[in-house]
């Protein structure tokens, strides 16, 4: 597209808090600048996937290219890049900010900064990116745009007198918005004579063109008869397809040095055309591709289990397919002796896990037993080597090893000041070292702890948000492993060990964590037709036991004529639970029993 | 021809008569409280029975005619609140419309505290032969608690009322209603209610374990942590107790709830678990004459409204026998299984549609599903009939019914859904409505 020159671009994205309003704030911009007719709109344009819009967070971004018509008189194209808003996606974040000259940092004008905003505000920062702070939702009764503007120029250093109250649900200053971002951010450098490099920032697996890969052209050109070469996987391919995203896809012929876009390519797999990977033309190629690409490295594992044994070869082909559209997710079969034949699998984080679970049993129809999540363990064994493990059930015998390391992160906590106590005794139970807390402002502070990544897994996140009342966010990184004296716990029911239930844990919590451990399971496991021992043990030794005793009634009693469909209902509720336990042994698990280590007090 | 030409029509109706004095606490059955000094024809909540009344004969007189009916029963609510008078003009009705059978079985359900010996007298007088009695409980402090009207006495009166006209021949059977399971009882004392149950000499006992449903009294109770109820293990030892003393008194254990002393099983409760069909009629009534359920509203306006777009829009599909739908195997086995003698699978599949081959593998999925069952005894075979033991298999029966549902969600679709197929099976449902 040739039509606008490289001086009239503008790339951006927006930098908000989960609930901030990012995603309504992006519809308006489609509106105002009639990309988008207002017929046309779906609530929050940008949500490609039924589950994004459903929980209201982005995980996959998209892009949309607007043209607007500036002060100046002048056609401007401004290219709106959409980014995740979620901790298990930072890697995504930056490339997409990358990608872009500036951004938009969206703050709600009655709840003020958040951990995930100042965490992305900061990869803007080292990014170079010109920043334009917008108070969002200045109409609710409770905004004090004011007292959020000292804020963020207390938190972050950026300068707020020319800051923009919007409303992005009633449209108040987003024509502001739009002015601004012609007149603050600057325009892509012209580097059009330059060899080829288009920085990808997303892809996703359509399944009649192969990947569609989203991209920024940093220097040089693209056009529909180039060859391109991908740096990283170091395959090429012929195009298929090039375009832009207005916000649906439009083909055009060529794309220049600043621009953004896609192509198709009849790529097979998302992992072949990586987000941070680079794009060059195989005849005249890039001496050395865009710096920044790593690898997705998953930091959570788990165990997924068909529950009934028939779907596994269900379950893989689901897998198979999901991971041509996720190239973050990692799995490998995995049999054990109590749930036959599943996958251990590795994610981002939580949230990642979720997603794929509920896609797993929403669109491939599928019962999945999850287990609970674990992270790599590096085991120093006596013999000088060393293993990683992501599964505890696989933890060597004390008398092979030497010692365990286990992952720490370096969690940021912000909160109002009043929760302090609550969130630093909540650290303590979770085995973190405390670093540092600072005063933000008089009354929001971040709490700095280092702790095991394992103790963030399990719930911490909940917790936290539970504790505050939902008004502590957190950021976390990991920063690398430490050796800790971590005992493996197993589970045995019916006295046969249940794999999926074993976990490392802490030797000074050990005994705590087998007895609730038994506790829970006993009351989620149903009663069945035999007595059931449930017992907790470090190696040979009994740390903990609880009995379920047997079923001896289940029945409905009166049952005439009119109570006949309904007692029907009650046993088909009943079956339907049944056919979500997994059998071991002979003792039926439901679901929930194999996170019961996440439901501990 | 098709299933519809060779479904046996329905020879059973079922009357349901909502209006009771208060709402017992454990109830949630459609019923219509009055107030305690509420009459049939005079007086207190009249007008509401009488206007009731007028609708249910009319629901009757729009009833497709069908073949003379062996088995009538008057539920509620409590029946015995209606006059003698009102209780023979709904009789006369259904006999004008369908006729009675030779020796039909006439149900009337009462409740203790509603009725006077000359009362009982009229009733038996215009042809009622069958009395079911909700006596519940002998103790009166737990019928207090459960929010009835009578007391030990007034049911110790009924009792003998009935024994009486029972030995004169007046009557041709009655059954008392028994709770298990209440708040506070212990294993002595049940066995005190059953004792002073025997002696009142009824030929049938139906009884009943207490279950706590939505938007009862009871309910609320317990969610406020106020009811003390039998925990699993007393209450099943209250059931294998039960199971044997009655035993020993000469009673059949013949449906999971029911015990009758040889030809005292109800032939009407015999439909439901048998797949025949019946004709119901009244607010809340479930009918279900062609192989549908169909339960009407459950409230005096809707029910109104319904008898209204019956008259003026046409029947209620499931009433019309051009469009029977037979009553799926899976059904068939599990409201079969509640009876003593079990149910027939090879017959039953076969007059379901299934070939040879088909019944033969069908069933043995069902027995794979059944094997944990099989090995504790808890289901038998004896011959070509697959039964739940008593007591122990009665008692744990759902795990047993859960199987079936289970197995029948996992039959490839054309045995489920017969109409998928090009030919339509012929079945023939007499060998179902057996006689005791």
């Amino acid at each position: 597209m040739t039509d606008v020159p490289v001086s009239r671009l503008r790339n951006f994205c927006i930098i908000a808090h989960i609930d901030h309003g990012k995603s309504t704030l992006a519809d308006r911009l489609l509106q105002e600048t009639g990309t988008v007719a207002v017929r046309e709109m779906q609530e929050q344009y940008l949500d490609n996937m039924d589950l994004e819009r459903e929980r209201g967070i982005t995980i996959k971004l998209q892009a949309a290219r607007m043209n607007y018509l500036a002060a100046d008189n002048h056609q401007y194209v401004l290219n709106l890049i959409d980014t995740p808003g979620h901790v298990d996606f930072s890697y995504e974040v930056s490339r997409s900010l990358q990608a872009c000259e500036g951004a938009l940092l969206v703050v709600d004008a009655s709840q003020g900064v958040e951990a995930q905003t100042l965490a992305n505000v900061y990869l803007a920062l080292e990014n170079d990116l010109e920043i334009i702070p917008v108070l969002n939702k200045v109409d609710l009764p409770g905004a004090d745009p004011e007292r959020i503007k000292e804020e963020i120029e207390s938190i972050i250093g950026l300068d707020t007198s020319e800051a923009i109250l919007c409303s992005a649900k009633t449209g108040l200053g987003i024509k502001e918005i739009l002015q601004s971002v012609v007149n603050k951010i600057p325009p892509p450098k012209d580097e059009i004579n330059e060899p080829t490099k288009a920085l990808i920032f997303d892809s996703y697996y359509d399944p009649y063109r192969g990947v569609i890969v989203y991209f920024r052209i940093m220097s040089g050109s693209i056009s529909i008869k180039d060859k391109v070469l991908l740096m990283a996987s170091q395959k090429s391919y012929e195009l298929d397809e090039i375009g832009i995203m207005s916000p649906n896809q439009s083909r055009v012929s060529e794309l220049h040095s600043g621009e953004v876009g896609y192509i198709a390519a009849s790529i097979k797999a998302v992992a072949d055309a990586r987000v941070g990977d680079t794009i060059t033309l195989l005849n005249r190629p890039a001496s050395k591709p865009l710096p920044g690409y790593k690898e997705a490295k998953p930091m959570v594992f788990c165990g997924l289990f068909p529950t009934d044994a028939d779907q596994y070869p269900d379950l893989r082909d689901a897998l198979d397919k999901l991971q041509l559209s996720d190239a973050a997710l990692k799995y490998e079969p995995e049999t054990s002796s109590a749930m036959g034949f599943g996958f251990r699998c590795g994610f981002l984080g939580l949230l990642h896990m979720e997603i794929v679970q509920e896609r797993l049993e929403r669109e491939y129809d599928l019962d999945l037993i999850v287990t609970a999540p674990s992270v790599v363990y590096k085991v120093n064994m006596i013999n000088k080597e060393t293993i990683m493990i992501d599964n505890p059930s696989l933890l060597p015998d004390p008398q092979k090893r030497d010692s365990i390391e286990e992952p720490y992160v370096r969690i940021e906590i912000y909160a109002p000041n009043q929760y302090n106590g609550t969130l630093m005794g909540l650290c303590q139970e979770r085995r973190g070292e405390y670093i540092d807390m600072k005063y933000i402002t008089t009354d929001r502070v971040t709490l700095i702890y280092e702790i095991p990544l394992a103790e963030v897994v399990t719930n911490f996140f909940d917790q936290m948000k539970s504790r505050t009342q939902g008004y502590a966010s957190m950021e976390y990184h990991l920063i690398g492993y430490k050796a800790n004296d971590l005992v493996r716990l197993d589970v045995l029911i019916n006295s046969e060990r249940a794999d999926p239930l074993t976990t490392i844990v802490h030797r000074d919590n050990s005994y705590s964590v087998g007895k609730g451990l038994v506790e829970k399971l006993k009351e989620l496991i149903p009663r069945q037709q035999f007595k059931i021992p449930i017992q907790a043990s470090i190696g040979s030794r009994i740390i903990a036991s609880e009995s379920i005793s047997a079923m001896r009634k289940d029945v409905l009693a009166k049952c005439y004529g009119g109570d006949i469909s309904r007692k029907k209902k009650l046993l088909k509720k009943q079956a339907k639970g049944k056919k979500r336990m997994k059998a071991m042994g002979k003792v039926e698990v439901p679901q929930d029993a194999f996170m019961a280590v996440l439901k501990l007090n | 021809m098709g299933v519809k030409d060779v479904l046996m029509p329905p020879r059973s109706a079922y009357v349901h008569i909502p209006f009771c004095h208060r709402r017992c606490f454990y109830c949630d059955f459609a019923v219509v409280p009055l107030g305690d000094r509420a009459r049939g024809s005079v007086g207190p909540g009249s007008s509401s029975i009488n206007a009731y009344l007028k609708l249910l004969h009319k629901e009757v007189s729009l009833c497709p005619y069908g073949p003379p009916l062996a088995t009538v029963y008057l539920g509620g609510g409590t029946p015995s609140l209606l006059t003698p008078q009102q209780i023979s003009s709904l009789l006369e009705n259904l006999r004008n419309h369908f006729g009675f059978q030779q020796g039909a079985e006439v149900t009337l359900e009462m409740d203790p505290a509603s009725f006077d010996r000359e009362y009982l007298q009229k009733v038996l007088e215009i042809g009622i032969n069958r009395v079911s009695l909700g006596g519940q409980s002998f103790d009166d402090t737990v019928l207090a608690g459960l929010g009835r009207r009578h007391t030990h006495q007034h049911l110790i009166n009924a009792c003998r009322w009935l024994n009486n006209a029972k030995v004169r021949g007046d009557l041709v059977s009655w059954n008392l209603d028994l709770l298990q399971g209440l708040p506070g009882q212990d294993l002595s004392s049940w066995i005190n209610q059953l004792e002073q149950a025997l002696e009142t000499r009824a030929p049938h006992l139906s009884i009943y374990e207490l279950s706590i449903e939505s938007g009862t009294v009871f309910e609320w109770k317990q969610k406020r942590g106020e009811l003390f109820l039998p925990d699993e293990e007393l209450a099943s030892e209250m059931m294998i107790l039960t199971s044997e003393l009655l035993r020993k008194a000469g009673f059949s254990h013949y449906e999971i709830s029911n015990y009758a002393i040889p030809g005292h099983a109800s032939r009407h409760n015999r439909v439901y678990w048998s797949g025949a069909g019946w004709w119901g009629f009244g607010l809340g009534a479930t009918s279900s004459p062609w192989g549908q359920r169909f339960a009407r509203p459950r409230t005096r306006n809707s029910y109104d409204q319904w008898i209204k777009s019956q008259e003026y829009n046409g029947l209620e599909s499931s009433l019309i026998s051009s469009l029977a739908k037979e009553l799926s195997l899976e059904d068939q086995i599990l409201i079969g299984l509640r009876r003593k003698e079990g149910v027939n699978l090879i017959a039953l599949s076969e007059s379901w549609g299934w070939n040879n081959e088909e019944s033969a593998s069908f069933l043995e999925l069902l027995k794979i599903r059944w094997k944990s069952a099989f090995e504790k005894g808890w289901i038998q075979q004896k011959g070509r009939r697959f039964f739940l033991s008593d007591p122990r298999g009665m008692m744990i029966s759902n795990q047993v019914l859960i199987e079936v549902i289970r197995w029948w969600e996992s039959l490839p679709l054309d045995a489920v859904d017969l109409s998928s197929r090009e030919v339509l099976p012929r079945k023939v449902l007499s060998h179902l409505v057996g006689e005791d």
